[in-house]
Order: structure tokens, then C-alpha cells, then sequence
């Protein structure tokens, strides 16, 4: 789980171009400056081409911060193993 | 104008097309951009700097990205998202130039499509290189 808010880091800095960006598990669009709805689509086009993953448009609208796209993201990875 | 769906969007789908710029296409992007550095409008000066002619806007060719995903890829469904743009060679007036795209990713959630896409000049130098975003309304 830690690995993967790493690995986020690096995504979230690129996507809202702030390079000192530190996002955590209770991270969302309410806390991070510039989390648009367009911001929001690119995040996740990122985060699908890094991981190798896929989300339905149903669990990313469940998801409330970052911390619960990290459980998900758990599980997909685990299946994809 | 084509009038792709998004269920007819596959990797690998591809376009292009070719348009040449001319001097008219130089003038209407000075009035309506108001860019007037000498490297654009001055001959004589474009050579000063070791060009062999005034030197066409870069936004100016880049404006075909828009026509090749307005138009071609995937064309009336299109919605600009963003688009990340490289110039690579200049580019002269009379210049043929070849614009193309290739779909490399598809986000089926939220029916985002990325394109990579260039414009190539003559022998098939590439000039320019974009990697481009673009929502499908339907």
C-alpha cells in the first residue's frame, strides 16, 4: 500500500504540475488545488497506463480520496498477478 | 468530416492528411494572433539568424492537430482535452506537410482517447510531434 502512494507521487505532481506535491490516503479533490473533473480524467488515464489497470466508471465514482483508489488499485493489481 | 463513436475507437486506428502552408495562412495568423516577431514577418531579418526564410508559427502548424482531431480522429465527437506539443524543424512557406495520428490509449470510464500524432514535411522529416488528449461525446 505504501508502495503505491509512491509510485502516485510522481503522477499527482505531473498531472497538477506541482512539483513539491505530497498527496496521502486522506487526499481528494476537496484538499488538492486544481482536482477539476478534467484533472480527474487525466489522473486516472495515468494511473490505468502506469499500472496497467482498468476502472469501471462505477468505482471511480464510489471513490472518495486517495486512500480508497489505493485499495482498489490493491485489488486490480492483485488480480492482474 | 468523419464521425467516429467511441465504440468504433480501437488501438492503432489511424489518419492523416496533408495540407501546405501559404503566405495567406501566414497573414491571417498575424492579424489574428498579433505575433509579430521579425522571424515570422521579415525575410531578411529570418536570414540573419541563418534561416533560410521567414519562419513559420509553430502554433500555426500546430493548428492541424485540431483539424486532425476535429475532422479525421475522431472527428464530429471530438472534445479537446490537451494536447503537449514539440517543435522539432522549422518549417517554411510552400512546405507540404503530412499530418497524421495514431490511437494509443483509450480511457473507457471516462471516454478519453490519446493520440500520438506528427506532421511531417517533404522527404518525410518529421517537424513537429504532439501527444494529444481528446474526450468522444458519443
Amino acid at each position: 500500500m505504501t508502495e503505491i502512494l509512491a509510485q502516485l507521487q510522481p503522477i499527482f505532481q505531473d498531472i497538477f504540475d506541482q512539483g513539491d506535491l505530497e498527496i496521502s490516503r486522506g487526499s481528494s479533490a476537496e484538499t488538492v488545488d486544481g482536482w477539476d473533473s478534467l484533472a480527474h480524467i487525466n489522473l486516472v488515464s495515468a494511473i490505468e497506463q502506469e499500472f496497467s489497470i482498468r476502472f469501471a466508471l462505477g468505482e471511480l465514482e464510489a471513490m472518495k480520496d486517495v486512500g480508497e483508489m489505493i485499495d482498489l488499485m490493491e485489488l486490480k493489481i492483485g488480480k492482474s498477478d | 468530416m468523419n464521425n467516429y463513436g467511441w465504440q468504433d475507437l480501437e488501438l492503432g486506428l489511424k489518419h492523416e492528411f496533408q495540407a501546405e502552408i501559404t503566405e495567406k495562412m501566414m497573414q491571417n495568423f498575424l492579424q489574428n494572433s498579433g505575433d509579430n516577431n521579425p522571424l515570422h514577418v521579415d525575410a531578411a531579418y529570418a536570414e540573419t539568424r541563418g534561416f533560410p526564410n521567414k519562419v513559420v508559427y509553430g502554433l500555426l502548424t500546430a493548428s492541424f492537430y485540431s483539424t486532425l482531431v476535429g475532422v479525421h480522429l475522431p472527428g464530429q465527437n471530438c472534445l479537446l482535452h490537451g494536447i503537449d506539443v514539440s517543435f522539432l524543424k522549422p518549417v517554411f512557406v510552400g512546405d507540404a506537410l503530412t499530418i497524421s495520428g495514431e490511437i494509443t490509449f483509450l480511457n473507457e470510464a471516462y471516454r478519453q482517447a490519446h493520440i500520438s500524432a506528427q506532421i511531417t514535411s517533404g522527404q518525410g522529416v518529421s517537424v513537429s510531434k504532439a501527444r494529444i488528449k481528446v474526450g468522444v461525446l458519443e
